[in-house]
């Protein structure tokens, strides 16, 4: 048995001078006295960063050049991105729509769609949120009820998401609404693109509890929506919000949320030279690189085609416990001011507290466990 | 893989399959010399393979999956070091964990300990007190036969005024990385056993696989076999480019922890049979007991690389663990 499929790539040429280019946006961009933005960047929004990064040529990298994108390779974006992590760059803003929502139009769009959304998209301007969950469906993502009914030409979308992050700052969503009425499961299903200036639709915020405004709810009222607002396939929804699970699963982000505070421990070894201290880092450290090793093999499949989904789930799993663990294990060991400014207690606290999403989002840990039981042979 | 590598893991995994744990060097050995695997390591101007530290990690890896009793991962290792030392000798080498002694030019007196095989070998390579290792001839030992609590021999050699051959290679970090390579095997092994068991088992009716309690153990274990696998070749692929220093200690970390773990999980969910002589888990749990302390415990590694890491300074920390593998231009 062998779980993990590894196969060799080449790393582009252009690694490290494409790492310093990033890093000189990074220490130029990234001053923000407020370290505690640093923790889980990707949900850290800043509509300036994002623009500068749209500008660098480093937001929608691997699209086509029409649509405003760069056309590099994925693992070319892939070191941007985990330079951007690990530095604790505020890469909210632009993120799904950089991850999903570009290359979701590229793939199913219409040409129409994609000279409307992608450009804004490349150039760190336009923002999307994504539209699964509801009140009802959670884990359990196919008992979606909110419909897309047909009506003349275009379609009249009613019903509720709820966890919607970016909502609020995001000017399209894509989402999964029932457009076949009175059909079950993950059968007709279909994918909308929705200009979130819709009349009838209603953003609220749900505030987190560290009071902060990342999620929203979002009511659909007899929004009335175009043709062409239907993404790909009538009824193929679920396949295809499914298909790039893997490129959403196994991606930087799924481990290096808690880098900065890594980082931090590091530091703060070095100029106390405890030994517990240190001895936690060195895990940290192999941990990170043997995720880094995992997550790239993961990459460097799907560069070449492949579609290595049950590594990706492995790799958010091991990710999100081990991203999740940092503030935990850091408490553990190093006395820790939590209501100082000392950075690394700044980050202890703000990660301890945002932590526990990160084994639910994007799937959570049991889900993904039952998928790798599943890709063993059990079930 | 590419060709030559599946022709090397099918020539490997067949006959490891067949020789297993009940393999012993007086029956066996012929049919790993046959095959030529003691010189994978080997130019094939010195009538080897050719092969490099990637080629090796697949075969060591097998050697674990099989829980081989056979020292085919220390005979290759030392057969290269041996070959770069220009120094030629007939019969099995072996390694060595540790050394105590002391060197006076190019004589030992001492003690090495942790020595693979040693009643079988022919020369051992060990650290040297100096730094770097000594290639000693086993002519000179006096031998105490030991053994890991896998019954793997680890003998403890005594040398007095032996001649000597120092050589430059760092031995404790080529141990480690082959037992973490190694660890990588035993554990997919120990998780195809563990996932062929709880899907014929049947209790409550079902087979013990349906229940998602047995699941969600089995899928964080397949995460720990799988994280041991990529920094196995990730170990291997640093040996190849040169400096490996950071990876051995990464990768014999990451393989020690996931050992912890999926030692345990592998006989929760067998039961009693698991803790059976006559059931084939054991040859696998007890060398990946016995190989977590070999070659540097989690404390030893985890010392080590936060040192490193410390030593180079936080805003370096990350550029350490990513600019190695980026490609020279």
């Amino acid at each position: 048995m062998q779980t993990f499929t590894i196969k060799p790539f080449e790393m582009p040429p252009c690694s490290a001078a494409l790492r310093e280019e990033v890093r000189a946006i990074i220490r130029e961009h990234v001053t923000d006295g407020d370290i505690a933005r640093r923790a889980n960047c990707w949900q850290v929004n800043d509509p300036d960063f994002s623009r500068a990064l749209g500008k660098a040529g480093f937001v929608g990298m691997t699209l086509p050049k029409e649509y405003g994108g760069h056309e590099r390779s994925a693992l070319e974006r892939y070191i941007v991105l985990e330079e951007l992590l690990s530095a604790g760059a505020p890469v909210g803003a632009h993120w799904i729509a950089d991850r999903q929502t570009a290359p979701l139009l590229i793939r199913y769009g219409t040409e129409e769609q994609r000279r409307r959304w992608v450009p804004g998209i490349a150039a760190g301007e336009v923002y999307g949120c994504i539209g699964l969950s509801e009140p009802n469906a959670g884990s359990d993502l196919a008992s979606v009820r909110a419909s897309a009914r047909r009506d003349g030409n275009g379609w009249v979308l009613n019903g509720q998401k709820i966890w919607t992050t970016n909502a609020h700052i995001s000017q399209v969503m894509i989402a999964l609404f029932r457009s076949e009425e009175g059909s079950e499961r993950n059968a007709g299903l279909s994918q909308f693109l929705i200009p979130l200036d819709t009349p009838g639709i209603t953003i609220r915020p749900i505030i987190n509890l560290t009071g902060e405004h990342d999620f929203n709810e979002v009511f659909f009222e007899d929004v009335r929506l175009p043709a062409d607002a239907l993404v790909g396939e009538e009824g193929r929804g679920w396949a295809q919000a499914t298909a790039e699970l893997s490129l959403e699963r196994s991606g930087p982000e799924r481990y290096l949320s808690s880098m900065v505070l890594v980082t931090e421990l590091v530091r703060h070894a070095a100029a106390t030279g405890d030994g517990a201290a240190t001895a936690l880092a060195g895990r940290f450290v192999s941990e990170a690189w043997t995720l880094r090793q995992m997550s790239l093999a993961v990459a460097g499949r799907m560069a070449m085609g492949e579609d290595p989904a049950l590594e990706a789930t492995i790799v958010k799993d091991l990710g999100n416990s081990f991203e999740q663990a940092i503030p935990q294990l850091v408490q553990q060991i190093v006395d820790l001011d939590l209501s100082s400014d000392d950075p690394i207690a700044v980050l202890a606290a703000q990660l301890l507290q945002v932590s526990p999403s990160f084994s639910l989002r994007g799937g959570t840990r049991e889900i993904l466990r039952g998928i790798v039981a599943r890709g063993l042979g059990l079930r | 893989m590419n060709e030559q590598q599946t022709m090397l893991a099918d020539m490997a995994g067949g006959l490891f399959a067949e020789l297993s744990h009940r393999a012993t060097v007086a029956d066996n050995w012929s049919s790993i010399e046959e095959m030529g695997f003691t010189g994978l390591l080997l130019s094939e101007a010195d009538g080897g393979f050719g092969g490099g530290w990637v080629d090796a990690g697949i075969v060591f890896r097998l050697a674990g999956y099989h829980a081989l009793a056979l020292p085919v991962v220390e005979a290759i290792i030392a057969a290269r070091l041996a070959s770069d030392a220009g120094h030629h000798v007939e019969g099995i080498g072996t390694i060595a964990e540790r050394t105590h002694g002391t060197l006076d030019g190019k004589r030992f007196t001492g003690m090495v300990r942790g020595v693979a095989w040693g009643r079988d070998a022919a020369f051992v390579i060990a650290p040297s007190p100096e730094g770097g290792a000594l290639i000693l001839s086993m002519a000179d030992a006096t031998i105490d036969g030991s053994s890991n609590v896998a019954d793997e021999p680890r003998d403890v050699l005594r040398f007095t005024v032996a001649q000597a051959t120092p050589i430059a290679a760092d031995i404790f970090a080529l141990g480690a990385a082959a037992r973490s390579m190694q660890a990588a095997g035993a554990l997919d092994a120990a998780l195809a056993l563990a996932v062929g068991y709880v899907n014929d088992r049947k209790q409550f009716g079902k087979p013990l696989g349906k229940l998602q309690a047995v699941q969600q153990a089995l899928a964080v274990f397949a995460c720990e076999a799988a994280a041991t696998n990529s920094a196995a070749v990730g170990v291997a692929q640093a040996l190849d480019r040169g400096d490996s220093s950071f990876e051995v200690a990464a990768a014999k970390l990451r393989a020690n922890m996931a050992a912890g773990v999926g030692t345990a999980i592998a006989h929760q969910v067998h039961g009693a049979i698991g803790f059976t002589h006559e059931y084939d888990l054991h040859p696998l749990t007890r060398r990946l007991w016995s190989w977590r302390s070999e070659y540097g415990s989690e404390q030893f590694w985890s010392k080590a690389l936060g040192q490193h890491v410390a030593g180079i300074g936080a805003d370096n920390c990350w550029a350490e663990m990513v600019n190695r593998s980026d490609p020279v231009t």
